[in-house]
This record gives C-alpha cells, structure tokens and sequence, in this order.
C-alpha cells in the first residue's frame, strides 16, 4: 500500500508541472505586455516597472517561470486588477459557496439515481425501466444552463415560489440560504443524476446475474433483501468511482450553473475575471481548480482500491 | 475484410429495428438538413432587425416569435444549426485526426517519443474540459475558429488515449510483424495496417464527443466567447433571452430546445453505435 501511495502521489509531479506551465503560458500568451496584461491598462508606470522586476520579465523564460513558481508557492497569486484585492484569500473565500452548491447537487443526484438504476436493473424492459433510461439520456443531453433556464421560468416566474438567484451565506440565515440553493442544485444535479443512473443500471444488471445472487435467491432470502444486502453492496464500487469522477466534472459544471444562477463561488468568479480581463484571477482560478481536480482523482483512485480488494495494488 | 463490412451492416439493420437509433437518426438528420438548406427554408433573413415586430410572441406570421430587434426567431434557430454542427464536425473531426495520430505514433514507438506526448495530453485531460475551453478561448479572443480550436484541445487527450491502447495491442499482431518482415517502411505499416485496425472505438467515441462538443460550443456563446453576434448560435440566444425572461420566454425555449433535441439525437446515434461495436453492453 505505501509503495501504491508513493508511486501514485510521484504520478502527480510531471502533471502539477504541467499545470503550473499551462497558467504561466495563459497569461504569456496574451498579446502585448504581462506586466500591463497582469495589472491594467490603467497602472502607472512606477508600478509596471517594479512587477516587470518581480516577474523578471527582462530574463530568460525559464528563470520567468522559476520566479514566478516561487512567489505561487508562497500563496502569493498577485492582486486583482479590480479593486486590487490579493487574489488568494479571494479564490479561497469563492471555494465554500462551490463547495456546498457541489455537495448538494451531489445529494440530490445520489437521491434520484440510485433507487431509479435500482428499479430500472431489477425491472429490466418494463415501462418504468425505458422510462427511467430515456429520462437519463435526456439528461445527459440537456444543457445546463437550458435547464436553469427553464427552472427559473416555472419557479420564480410563472410559479413564484423561489428566487431566480442570489447568494445569502447559511451562517446568516440558513433558511433564505436553502431557497437560493434549491435550483442551481437541482440544475447541477440533474445532469449528475443521469450518469449514475446509468451506471447503476447497468452494474446492477451485471451483479444480478451472477452465481452468488441466484444462491442467495435459492435460499428463499425475500427480494428485498437479495437486491438491497447481495447485489446493491457490491454494486457499490464502480458507483463510488464515478461519484470521485463527477466530483471533479462538478469543477467544470458549475462554471455555467454559478453564472446563471450568479451564485459567487469559484466558476463565477472564473468567469467574471474572464470578462473583466481580470488575468491574476484568471491564472490563479485556473491553477486551483486544475489542481484540486487533480487531487480529487488522486483520492478517488485511493479509495477505489481501499474499498475493492480485487484491485491489485502492484 | 468481413471485419469492416458487419457493423456497417448490422447498424444499418440495427437503425430500422431499434426505435431508439431511428429516432436519434431523425433528429440528427432533421439538424444537418436545416443547416444546409438554411438560406431556402428558413422565412426571414436572420440578421434583419423589424423593430415593429420586436418581441412578438409566437404567431402565424412569426411561428417562434421575434426577438429584442424583432429578427424571427425560428429563422435565427435553423441558422444556428449551421454553428452547432459546423463546431461540432470541425473540433472534433480535428481531435481525432490530430489525437489519433499522436496515439499512434506513442504507441507504436513507444520510449521517449511516448513519454512526452502522453505527459502532455495527460496535462490537458488535468483541466475541467469547460474550464479549459474557457481560458483556451479567452486566451485567443472570442471567436467561431476559437471556440473549435479551445475545444478540439479539450478533446485531443480522449483520442490519443483510445488509440495508443489500441495500438499497443495492433502492433503485436502476426500481420503486422509479417509486413515488419517484408520490409515494408514504418509508415506504410503504421497508417495502412495499424490504423485501420484502431478506428471502431474511435468512431464511436467520436459521435458521442461530437455531442458533447455541441453542448460546449453552446456553454461558450452563451458565455459570450464563441461566434460573434450578430451570427446567430443557440447559445448565444440564450445569452440574449436571459434579460426578457419575465416577458418574453419564448426567446429561450426555442434555442436550448434546439440544443437539447440535437444532442439528444447524436447520444442516441452514438448509444446505437457503440451496441453495434460492443455488444456487451446496453
């Protein structure tokens, strides 16, 4: 296991470098100069000589890239060119309004999902099983934003019982908190809950076919029990994993659900620094997102063979 | 040669028994016919403000009703369908060429060659695909060629992937040692033998990405980086509808029903293929 862990963990050097190359070049590639790219047309001269300094930028590339390494390493990701707030504590303060839209459309997906890949596998070829994969490749093929469109036009428009979006932190008050979390979720969920239905579906069907099921049947064990205690436990682990794989797609999703829902968390802030030509913002949000998702598959691949003794471990 | 001919075939048989690939079919069929024939079927030019006839809703004279500059929206709709598709075809048409030859070449050569380029790949599939499309597109300004550049890259990684492993058990097959042994030259063998025998996953992964890639294009116009108004995108529309929501919905049932039942109909398609390819499973 240690040697796993080790070799899996030095997997991640080459890509972490990689990464850290990608944001570097992102605002390299900008056409004109970092300095004035990384500061706005706005800044005084004074100032964009002492950043050309700080990023070395009248040096080679690659001791730009060291120096600019060093500072990222220190959590120094630069200051925002609106308002000149430092760019860290903001990305961190966006990542817990993230990571609660993420955990709910996590729930709500794991809700509607399982019991519906439950019924369709066991029920296979009936109505509610064509009903149930039908509505999944719906699903999958809704746009996002499509969805939280639609959401909002029956909810707080033509059926005005939650708003169309906002943010109240649910430290403040957790009940107006709940009501601006209810349609981003579900709009973050659905298209989670399609996946896992399908994988559910189609594992089950694998896992009810076999020997150990057609026993436990034999036996006389009620239904119930043979698909919820024999099948459905064992079903598990390919769900677990997709579940650590959505989590990481969830930092994609929610760059268009945060915008459309003008939810403030880290695809939002994304977004708007995009917009705003905001490029400290941008890099940093990029190099934290890239490596939290990284870091989300790493644990997913850590768990997957902490939970499946089959899988070897060499 | 048997090999190539059967799935042909049996998706061919596949499509008028299975209800579900003979829908997908239609749907798609239905999008690539609007796109080409836009200019003849479409009612009004789609860039033609009317302002007298702004945010009409839908009528006999305007079947979807008119947007904020009174341009028909069912016209602007079956010109989108030019964007989606021609994004679509073109990002993921250039992953899988581009993709499938770095695979290739990793695979079949192997050591350092392979080394670099699957660190690299393994350096984009790092990135949320919509996030990296996203700084990819901001990077370069927004723009039509932009967006299917931002999300060809995206993609690059899922084709190489698919194709080295597929290489890496082609190249070890009797017929490819017998042409080794013949003489023939490494590119000869590796682009007449070796890939013909790595596309049927390929294909099939490429009509699902194909779905994937319209939803992408949508989430960058209606982020406002992809093509430019006043040409008309789904997503873009969408972008526009969300200011008169309150009294004019129409303006965004339309666009994203057009997104939905066109990706709808490629997941359908690619689900039928990838039964035919694999049996397994479904």
């Amino acid at each position: 296991m240690g040697n796993f862990l080790l070799s899996r963990i030095a997997s991640l050097i080459p890509i972490l470098f990689g990464t850290s190359l990608v944001a570097f070049f992102l605002v390299r590639l900008i056409p004109g100069d970092p300095a004035i790219a990384l500061l706005g047309l706005e800044a005084d001269e004074q100032a964009i000589a002492a950043l050309r300094a700080k990023l070395a930028l009248d040096q080679p590339l690659v001791l730009q890239y060291v120096a600019w390494l060093k500072q990222i390493l220190t959590g120094d990701f630069g200051r925002s060119i609106q308002g000149g707030r430092e760019v860290f504590p903001l990305l961190i303060g966006a990542l817990g309004p993230t990571a609660l839209l993420s955990v709910a459309a996590l729930l709500i997906s794991l809700v509607i999902a399982i019991p519906a890949g439950i019924v369709a596998a066991t029920r296979r070829n009936s109505l509610a099983d064509y009903g149930a994969s039908f509505a999944a490749l719906c699903g999958l093929s809704m746009p996002s934003f499509w969805l939280g469109v639609l959401l909002i036009l029956t909810f707080s428009i033509y059926v005005p019982i939650l708003p169309a979006s906002g943010y109240v932190s649910p430290l403040v008050d957790p009940l107006r908190f709940l009501s601006f979390l209810v349609l981003p979720a579900l709009t973050l969920g659905a298209a989670l809950a399609a996946a896992t239905m399908r994988m559910t579906r189609a594992t089950m069907l694998e896992v009810l076919r076999a020997d150990y099921v057609r026993t436990a049947r034999a036996k006389g064990i009620p239904a119930r029990k043979v698909i919820w205690r024999h099948a459905f436990r064992n079903a598990q682990i390919p769900i677990v994993t997709l579940l650590g794989i959505q989590m990481g797609q969830l930092l994609g999703g929610v760059v268009i659900t945060e915008t459309v829902f003008s939810w403030p968390g880290i695809g939002k802030l994304t977004v708007d620094a995009i917009f705003a030509r905001d490029y400290p913002v941008v890099q940093g949000a990029v190099l934290l997102t890239a490596t939290l998702f990284v870091l989300i598959n790493l644990l997913t691949d850590i768990i997957y063979t902490l939970i499946d003794p089959r899988v070897s471990l060499a | 040669m048997s090999a190539v001919v059967t799935p042909g075939v049996t998706f061919a048989r596949g499509l008028v028994r299975d209800r579900r690939a003979a829908l997908g079919f239609t749907l798609v069929l239905i999008a690539v016919l609007a796109a080409i024939a836009a200019p003849l079927i479409a009612p009004f030019d789609p860039d033609t403000p009317d302002f007298g006839a702004a945010l009409a809703p839908p009528s006999v004279m305007h079947l979807l009703g008119t947007d904020d500059l009174g341009r028909d929206v069912l016209s602007r709709v079956i010109f989108g369908a030019r964007i989606s598709l021609f994004v679509g075809f073109f990002s993921v048409a250039g992953a899988l060429v581009l993709g499938t030859g770095l695979g290739l070449v990793a695979g079949y050569f192997g050591g350092l060659a392979d080394s670099i380029i699957m660190r690299v790949m393994d350096v984009v599939f790092a990135f949320p695909s919509i996030l990296l499309a996203l700084a990819i597109a901001a990077v370069l300004g927004p723009s039509l060629v932009n967006a299917v550049l931002a999300i060809a890259i995206v993609n690059l990684p899922v084709f190489a992937r698919i194709a080295r492993a597929q290489t890496l058990v082609v190249r070890q097959l009797d017929f490819v040692e017998a042409k080794r042994a013949l003489g023939f030259g490494t590119a000869n063998i590796l682009f007449r033998t070796v890939m013909p025998n790595t596309l049927a996953p390929i294909i099939v992964q490429g009509s699902l990405l194909f779905a994937a890639a319209i939803i992408t294009e949508s989430y960058l116009s209606f982020l406002g980086l992809g093509a430019q108004p006043p040409t008309p995108t789904w997503g873009n529309m969408l972008r526009n509808a969300i200011g008169f929501l309150d009294f004019a919905p129409w303006l965004a049932w339309f666009p994203g029903a057009a997104i939905f039942l066109t990706v709808l109909g490629f997941n359908l398609l690619g689900d039928a293929l990838r039964d035919t390819f694999d049996p397994r499973e479904g």
